[in-house]
């Protein structure tokens, strides 16, 4: 039996205005992601991937259509509430590692936990928990320009799951990375996936990484292929 | 680590323009701060009025002098306790070592009773009382014009032709920080008695009396008034306060310049503050959004934002409190007060005005962190995630 959605968007459009002209990004699209699935998405530059999977991620919403993840109606909630619903069911890698230059590792990681009602203690034993899922326990004492290209990725994946997210979305995770950083942190991913279920639903131009996930979807002139 | 840790780290970014901006705010500070203690201590005198005195002048101006015998029907008004008079003598010093100084010409028997923030030896009041060209000094005048108890002291008038020789019989102790200790004091018959003044003969400046109960003070002043109302001389009877504003209102429009200087520069610390600010926020621009990203609210980011502004802004009040502090207290106080007491004789930065200094620093590090927090704050995530300066 297949593992019910924990992603299902349907009829999505989303049209942005530049100088008064619409630009129809994506075209009433549909998709369903089943729970525990590690999916990638492809595609041209402009096609469409980043805005599907900020909506996706909560962050933007669509011109019309419906979005359900996790069991929650995106689509009529407040931003506030979207927040607050980020910061419990989605885990963020992004490209260029966005971690925060003044913050140690521990402490970057420790930044969704401020979110939550754990008190100190119980938020640096979950943050040490992270950085030894991805192998930087040692590092944790570290800022990030401490440490390599890889090294910020895995912190930054370290963030993504602290707060135990059902959901991860990378966009381009191996973008800035050299090949071998490029496969350890897609092998963390995959591991994240086949040992603790998580969904992880990836943006990437690179067919190599492609080829780690379990579905790779092709999105093409704001419609999947 | 709290969310506080996240804004304070942010302020040593950019670790070169958080101290300029800092001592920015602290020179800012320093000269409201200068700028206010000037003011404050311009109106200490009034400020710090004997509330149970009264003075009584001519009416049309106090250049405009009194009969003697007003002061002998004055002390028979109801409620009051004592009075004394003076006449205004114009010292100057003939070796110029001080360029101005306040000399007058008081009723010895009376003078010190009433004006008893003075404080005389007994020894030195009764030397007075016996010698007619007695004088009495404040401490600092002594030292500038070098003489002490038992010293002649030659000094000269801009109002009283020629040389007047005076013995100096004491010295006054200050009782109240505000007394002026550039000041000399002789006997008003000395004066009166010389042919030099026969101009104004049994005449005198003013007088003050003290009352027995200064809540009726207003009363006192009428019926003194009523007394010489008819006569040629009228007079005009006011608080010891009010009596000192009106030396001081010709300075008004002075001291109104100088209050609008010390608001226009907390506005341009304002303006360097949300300068800083808004530079700061633009480079974080897509950091903000990372942070939106993983769950913190457009609140967190304008706290982060007035945070750090209030703390930037706090630190260079205290600096700049702290500067203020050692540049009034230690170089500008002392040097005033030893050679412009007669303007200023007590020139210390108040607690008040530190205070006010320091307050006017957080409230306009708000201020200063309210534009570019709200913009940071409203931006869309995914604006922001797109925003890489």
């Amino acid at each position: 039996m297949s593992e019910p959605s924990i992603v299902t968007l349907s009829g999505i459009s989303k049209t942005f205005h530049r100088a008064k002209e619409p630009i129809h990004v994506l075209d009433k699209l549909d998709l369903d992601v089943p729970a525990g699935s590690f999916e990638a998405l492809m595609g041209p530059s402009g096609s469409g991937k980043s805005t599907l999977l900020n909506i996706i991620a909560g962050l933007d919403r669509p011109t019309s259509g419906t979005v359900k993840i996790a069991g929650s109606d995106l689509t009529n909630m407040s931003d506030g509430a979207l927040a607050k619903w980020r910061a419990a069911t989605i885990g963020f890698v992004f490209q260029s590692f966005n971690l925060i230059p003044v913050l140690t590792a521990a402490q970057n990681v420790e930044l969704p936990l401020l979110l939550t009602h754990l008190g100190g203690g119980e938020r640096k034993k979950r943050v040490a928990i992270a950085l030894k899922v991805v192998g930087l326990e040692d590092r944790m004492h570290h800022y990030p320009r401490q440490l390599s290209g890889g090294q910020e990725q895995r912190v930054a994946i370290a963030r993504a799951i602290v707060n135990d997210p059902k959901i991860i979305v990378a966009d381009e995770p191996t973008g800035d990375l050299d090949r071998k950083s490029a496969d350890d942190v897609l092998t963390l991913l995959e591991t994240l996936n086949k040992e603790q279920g998580k969904t992880i639903f990836m943006v990437t131009h690179d067919p190599a990484a492609a080829e780690r996930a379990g579905v790779v979807r092709k999105l093409d002139k704001g419609a999947l292929q | 680590m709290n969310l506080a840790t996240y804004a304070r780290r942010n302020l040593w970014r950019r670790k070169g323009r958080t101290i300029l901006t800092i001592l920015a705010v602290a020179v800012a500070v320093l000269i409201f701060a200068v700028i206010r203690t000037v003011v404050s201590a311009w109106n200490a005198g009034a400020d710090q009025a004997a509330s149970d005195r009264l003075a009584t002048r001519h009416k049309v101006s106090i250049t405009m002098q009194l009969p003697l015998n007003y002061s002998t029907q004055l002390r028979e008004v109801p409620g009051i306790e004592a009075s004394t008079w003076a006449t205004w003598f114009g010292s100057k010093d003939p070796k110029e070592r001080t360029p101005f100084f306040a000399g007058f010409a008081a009723d010895h028997n009376t003078w010190f009773e009433v004006m008893d923030e003075m404080q005389v030896e007994p020894a030195a009041l009764e030397e007075w009382k016996r010698t007619p060209n007695g004088a009495i000094l404040g401490d600092v005048l002594a030292r500038t014009l070098e003489v002490g108890v038992g010293d002649k002291l030659m000094i000269t008038s801009d109002i009283y032709d020629g040389d007047w020789e005076f013995k100096v019989v004491g010295i006054y102790k200050p009782l109240r920080r505000t007394v002026d200790r550039n000041s000399m004091v002789f006997r008003w018959d000395y004066l009166n008695n010389d042919p030099r003044a026969e101009f104004a003969h049994d005449q005198i400046g003013w007088m003050m009396s003290r009352i027995t109960d200064s809540t009726k003070s207003a009363d006192v002043s009428r019926a003194i008034d009523k007394i010489f109302d008819e006569r040629e001389d009228q007079t005009v009877t006011m608080s010891e306060r009010a009596f000192q504003l009106s030396f001081l209102g010709a300075f008004a429009a002075v001291l109104t310049a100088f209050d609008l200087v010390s608001l226009v520069i907390l506005l341009i610390m304002t303006l360097i503050l949300a300068n800083t600010i808004a530079m700061s926020v633009r480079e974080r621009t897509h950091e903000y959004g990372i942070l939106r990203a993983v769950g913190f609210r457009p609140g967190h980011i304008l706290g982060f934002i007035l945070g750090e502004s209030v703390l930037l802004a706090l630190i260079g009040g205290v600096v700049g409190v702290l500067l203020t502090l050692a540049l009034i207290n230690g170089v500008m106080g002392p040097y005033i007060e030893e050679n412009m007491a007669g303007f200023f004789p007590y020139f210390q930065a108040p607690v008040v005005v530190m205070l006010q200094a320091l307050g006017a620093a957080v409230l306009l590090g708000l201020v200063a962190g309210l534009f570019p927090a709200y913009r940071a704050s409203s931006r869309k995530v995914t604006d922001a995630l797109r925003r890489i300066d």
